[in-house]
């Protein structure tokens, strides 16, 4: 069994906290995803799992056996690079046998272990090819490749596909998942691509500024966000904020909680009626035409510009004036601390 | 429409320059690289030319006179004057102790001073510095510290209990202590060359390698010695063919003694055509130099690219 658990994990760089108390339990098997903006934290906690860079204070086991003294090579764990980090002067065999080599493997057995992996991955025909002479895609299953050589405990992946162009990203993400759904190890993730987080995860945390803001199954942070910052980070196009008392134009019988001093709606879960006083009105000031859906920017009457996702059919004029509803248990009310709100 | 259009854009307007603006840029081109263009006419390939000329002649600097002779020279220095190769063996033992210790010296500074850490930029410009540092001066400096009995060199071992010799006129020693004080001069410019290349690699490599379980020498070994390869080259290449065109140590230090020891094919050239003004064999030794220099760049490069293969 090859969990993880993080006791209050710490990380300064000189001056600055970049890690400032992280607690989470991750089971094993388990695919998590640690998401959240550029400089949060999600890269350096990576790296602290895996042993690249040391722990400040707190505690981090991989099973049951703390390894905060442990050098990386004896945590098992195997890390894919954002850059690859192919060696260069190696071809694909030997970038693939590369740790088994140095951990003195018999040749045999190495020859054995790469085969399957390439096997595995669809690499046969370019074992003996050099990384220059692969595509974006085909290094990083080369990539990949090299982690299931030493059979680790634990996945670590830093960022791998943001090097690809869109079309192969999703191509990738379907076969690290189905290299999950196969070996079934635990496979930890990190990416600032929300729509990764949500296809891969069966947890996602998200970080910000060094701290977790939520812990969560992509289903839960999506209808549930505990907080705005989530509630906004996750889902695409983002969540629209309104003022509380916009609610009950949104839906007539919704009763915000007494503490709301903001309502949030997601573009997707706003529908288009005629414009009266009892709706949500506002004037179109842009309409994006995305192929299987339009994204409508709608001006509010105070001002604000709120997205609505249009399936294009009958859609309104640029200019013209709509109304906008949704339903009652698609609106997520927050605190003056952002907090989500209490019924 | 479309055809109106078409036939306004068609009819050629009257303000056309009368270069097109593939011909346009063509001339400015040439005219950004004719200052060094010309600088490499009139002082590279033109002296190249007349030094040609010049090893097939017998011209002595004195008389002004000029005779052709035809391949002379260049048979006098390879078949009948014994000099010649015992001043290519010194070259080539001054290259051989000079380039394989300036380079693994450089590679050491390099692989110290290659991340940061407080006061990395002060020991960089320490080591750095004797590369800007005037030849001359440096050469005389150490000529006064590298002295028999006074010089602080010695001084500095009877301390601790050596007998020092008199290192730039016994002949045992005057080649070393020439090496010695060359490669500290030199070797920062190597080093930087090598601090350049080392930051260039990424962090990644050596991460990845970490986890899979490599020693610190085993990714020096595996890894960073072989992308370094190319950089590894070039330093050899610039440092071998820098000690054969070694002139102004050995012109301070030891002019070439004790007993010829440190005689090298520069100031051997040099002695031919300013000390016995036999500028027409002089000038073959430096047409032969040449020849040496390309021969052994070639190698290298040959070689080095094999083993990248």
């Amino acid at each position: 069994m090859t969990g993880l658990v993080l006791k209050d994990l710490k990380k300064r760089f000189g001056g600055t906290q970049v890690i400032r108390g992280v607690d989470l339990a991750i089971e094993d098997g388990e695919f998590v995803v640690f998401v959240g903006p550029s400089g949060c934290g999600k890269s350096t906690l990576l790296r602290m799992i895996s042993g690249l860079e040391d722990i400040t204070s707190g505690e981090l086991y991989i099973g049951d056996r703390l390894v905060n003294d442990v050098q990386a090579a004896k945590r098992g764990v195997a890390m894919v690079f954002q850059s690859y980090a192919l060696y260069p002067h190696l071809n694909v065999r030997d970038n693939m046998g590369f740790g088994l080599k140095v951990r003195k493997v018999p040749a045999a057995e190495r020859e054995r272990r790469v085969n399957e992996a390439a096997a595995t991955l669809k690499l046969d025909a370019l074992l003996h090819r050099y990384p220059r002479e692969l595509s974006g895609g085909q290094r990083q299953r080369v990539a990949i490749g090299r982690a299931i050589v030493g059979n680790p405990d634990v996945f670590l992946f830093d960022e791998p596909l943001s090097n690809l162009d869109a079309e192969l990203r999703v191509h990738m993400r379907s076969e690290i998942a189905s290299l999950h759904k196969r070996l079934s190890t635990t496979m930890v993730y990190v990416t600032h691509d929300q729509i990764e987080a949500m296809t891969l995860a069966d947890k996602i945390v998200v970080l910000r500024d060094g701290l977790i803001e939520q812990v969560g199954s992509p289903r839960e942070l999506y209808e549930r966000p505990g907080n705005l910052f989530v509630a906004q980070f996750i889902g695409s196009p983002k969540m629209n904020i309104l003022p509380a008392a916009s609610a009950r134009l949104l839906a007539p019988f919704a009763t915000p909680p007494a503490s709301a001093e903001s309502v949030g709606v997601r573009p997707e879960h706003l529908a288009v009626v005629e414009p009266s006083d009892n709706v949500l009105r506002g004037k179109i000031a842009l309409s994006e035409y995305t192929g299987a859906v339009t994204l409508m920017h709608v001006e509010l009457p105070n001002g604000q510009t709120c997205l609505v996702v249009h399936d294009g059919k009958d859609l309104p004029a640029f200019g013209s004036e709509i109304g906008l509803m949704a339903d009652r248990q698609n609106l997520h009310f927050f605190d003056r601390n952002q907090m989500a709100a209490q019924q | 429409m479309t055809e109106t259009i078409l036939r306004q854009t068609t009819a050629r307007p009257k303000d056309v320059p009368w270069l097109s603006l593939k011909y346009r840029e063509m001339l400015e081109a040439w005219l950004f690289i004719s200052p060094t263009l010309i600088g490499f006419l009139i002082f590279f390939l033109g002296p190249l030319m007349a030094i040609v000329y010049y090893s097939m002649t017998e011209w002595n600097l004195l008389t002004q006179q000029a005779t052709f002779v035809g391949l002379d020279n260049f048979q006098d220095a390879l078949f009948v004057n014994p000099d010649f190769w015992h001043v290519v063996r010194n070259s080539v033992i001054f290259a051989l102790g000079l380039v394989p210790l300036n380079m693994a010296l450089a590679l050491t500074l390099a692989l110290a001073l290659s991340r940061p850490f407080f006061g990395v930029v002060f020991f960089r410009t320490v080591f750095f510095a004797p590369v800007i540092t005037s030849a001359i001066a440096w050469a005389i400096v150490w000529k006064f510290l590298l002295q028999g009995e006074a010089g602080a060199v010695n001084q500095m071992l009877a301390w601790v209990g050596i007998d020092g010799p008199n290192w730039l006129r016994e002949p045992n020693w005057a080649m070393a202590a020439v090496i010695v004080t060359r490669v500290i001069k030199m070797v920062g410019l190597n080093m930087i060359l090598y601090i350049a290349a080392l930051q260039a690699i990424l962090r990644d490599y050596e991460d990845a390698a970490r986890l899979e379980g490599a020693s610190r020498w085993q990714i020096f070994r595996m890894i960073i010695w072989p992308l370094l390869a190319p950089t590894t080259l070039v330093i050899m290449v610039i440092t071998t063919i820098g000690s054969f065109k070694v002139f102004d140590h050995i012109y301070q230090m030891t002019g070439g003694g004790p007993e010829n020891g440190t005689l090298v094919l520069a100031y051997y050239i040099y002695q031919q055509g300013f000390e016995f003004f036999d500028v027409g064999y002089a000038s073959a030794l430096a047409m032969i130099m040449f020849v040496i220099v390309m021969v052994l760049t070639v190698v290298q490069v040959t070689v080095r690219r094999r083993g990248m293969e």
